[in-house]
């Protein structure tokens, strides 16, 4: 008997582990469905920037707000003005830079910061 | 010649002769099997990994919706096909991910996105890049044709010949003489404006139909004490109104409205001093008395510190 219970134990113990390798490493639970709030921080940032873009050519800060809310973003104007000041301290594509700053300052928020990327006065977009 | 007791003993070879391994082998796989059961169980259901780097292939429908028409918007702005492509590959659509955005489109202009602060912005340019790639889909014929902005005939006025300027009696700097030196561009650096002066403590949606479709706003000390003068800023998509508080009478010296249209999505802030409120949108509504009538929001801003 004692034979029996060692043999299943240490069985049951190594299985364990071989288990939790392949659940948690090895094939992770994949989720589907899940809302836009979840999206990877690289993606967050790529979706803004892109809301940003929209936001140059139409000027509509209502829509923007409402874009960005659906990632669960309680304060958006300082959620944007601090992407906008990360992707300058990053040196991101100065065209992101500007469309984001163009969204902070359309959402009544500017830096000294923002000067050197606005657009030369009489230049068209 | 063997005797009968010699061939009743079982051979040398026997295992009733071999020592007993201290574990059994078929019970050790058992246990295994058991374990990898257990522990996939563990793994995939009771402790599962945290989601924490969804990718856009990931998202439900309304977030697929939502990143699409955020790649078409970027694409609106830039005309990088390329990079549109790229993105919507991202979502990993079974198919072709151009005519997926046809269909998204078709989705989106049947439901009410259309009325929904830039939704109908969001289906045109969905529809503008699957026209341009020579799709089709059902948002062609549901969003009607956006307004053509009328040409104005460029009238070129003839310019009426003129003598060039006589010379003036302006001395010509000779560079030695002393003369007033150019004035040296100062760059002025623009200083951040006093934001988060005041914030929304309060906003809140109500239904009452003796006062439908309206946004009431209240400015207020830190102890409640009323702040008149105020201007406050309701915006909408295409337009904004400035309002004061405390010039209605009979309704404060923090008090200020502010009418909605319906169906229209509307941020409230004070400008230069606070940021905007969230959109709220003046729906139907069924009031405490039963009144069919139009949600109203109430506003409260008080200074930040």
């Amino acid at each position: 008997m004692l034979r029996f219970l060692v043999s299943l134990g240490l069985g049951a113990l190594l299985g364990l582990g071989v288990g939790l390798y392949l659940g948690w490493v090895q094939f992770p639970l994949e989720y589907i469905n899940s809302p836009i709030s979840a999206l990877d921080p690289k993606y967050r940032d790529e979706y803004t920037v892109m809301v940003a873009q929209g936001f140059q050519d139409d000027a509509d800060s209502v829509a923007a707000i409402q874009r960005l809310r659906v990632l669960g973003i309680e304060n958006v104007p300082e959620y944007v003005f601090g992407q906008a000041e990360r992707y300058i301290t990053n040196s991101r594509s100065p065209v992101e830079i500007q469309a984001l700053i163009a969204l902070s300052e359309g959402l009544g928020r500017t830096s000294p910061l923002f000067e050197p990327y606005r657009p030369p006065v009489g230049s068209t977009p | 010649m063997s005797t009968p007791e010699a061939s009743a003993r079982p051979p040398r070879s026997s295992r009733y002769y071999r020592p007993r391994r201290p574990i059994s082998l078929a019970v050790l796989v058992f246990g295994l099997v058991l374990g990898i059961a257990g522990g996939l169980y563990v793994a995939w259901v009771v402790a599962p990994v945290e989601e924490v780097d969804t990718a856009p292939w990931q998202l439900n429908r309304q977030g697929q919706a939502d990143y699409v028409a955020a790649v078409m918007l970027a694409y609106g702005h830039d005309s990088d096909l390329s990079r549109a492509v790229t993105r919507l590959l991202e979502l990993r659509i079974a198919g072709d991910p151009i005519q997926y955005v046809a269909e998204l489109a078709c989705d989106l202009a049947r439901t009410g996105t259309v009325a929904e602060p830039g939704g109908d912005r969001a289906i045109r340019a969905m529809m503008t890049f699957y026209q341009l790639q020579g799709r089709t889909g059902c948002a062609d014929q549901l969003m009607p044709a956006a307004p053509v902005p009328s040409v104005t005939p460029n009238l070129a006025i003839a310019a009426t010949p003129t003598l060039p300027p006589p010379p003036t009696k302006t001395p010509t700097p000779d560079g030695f003489s002393e003369g007033p030196t150019a004035t040296p561009t100062v760059r002025v650096a623009p200083t951040v404006a006093p934001q988060q002066a005041f914030v929304i403590v309060r906003l809140e949606r109500f239904c009452d139909a003796d006062f439908p479709a309206l946004i009431e706003v209240y400015v207020q000390q830190t102890g409640g004490a009323p702040l008149p003068g105020q201007r406050v800023r309701a915006r909408w998509s295409d337009g904004e109104s400035v309002f004061v508080t405390g010039v209605k009478p009979g309704r404060g010296a923090d008090f200020a409205d502010f009418e909605m249209s319906p169906d229209l999505a509307y941020t409230v802030d004070m400008p230069g001093l606070s940021d905007p409120s969230e959109p709220v949108v003046s729906a139907g509504c069924i009031d405490a008395a039963g009144r069919q009538t139009r949600a109203s929001y109430r506003v409260v801003f008080r200074p930040a510190f």
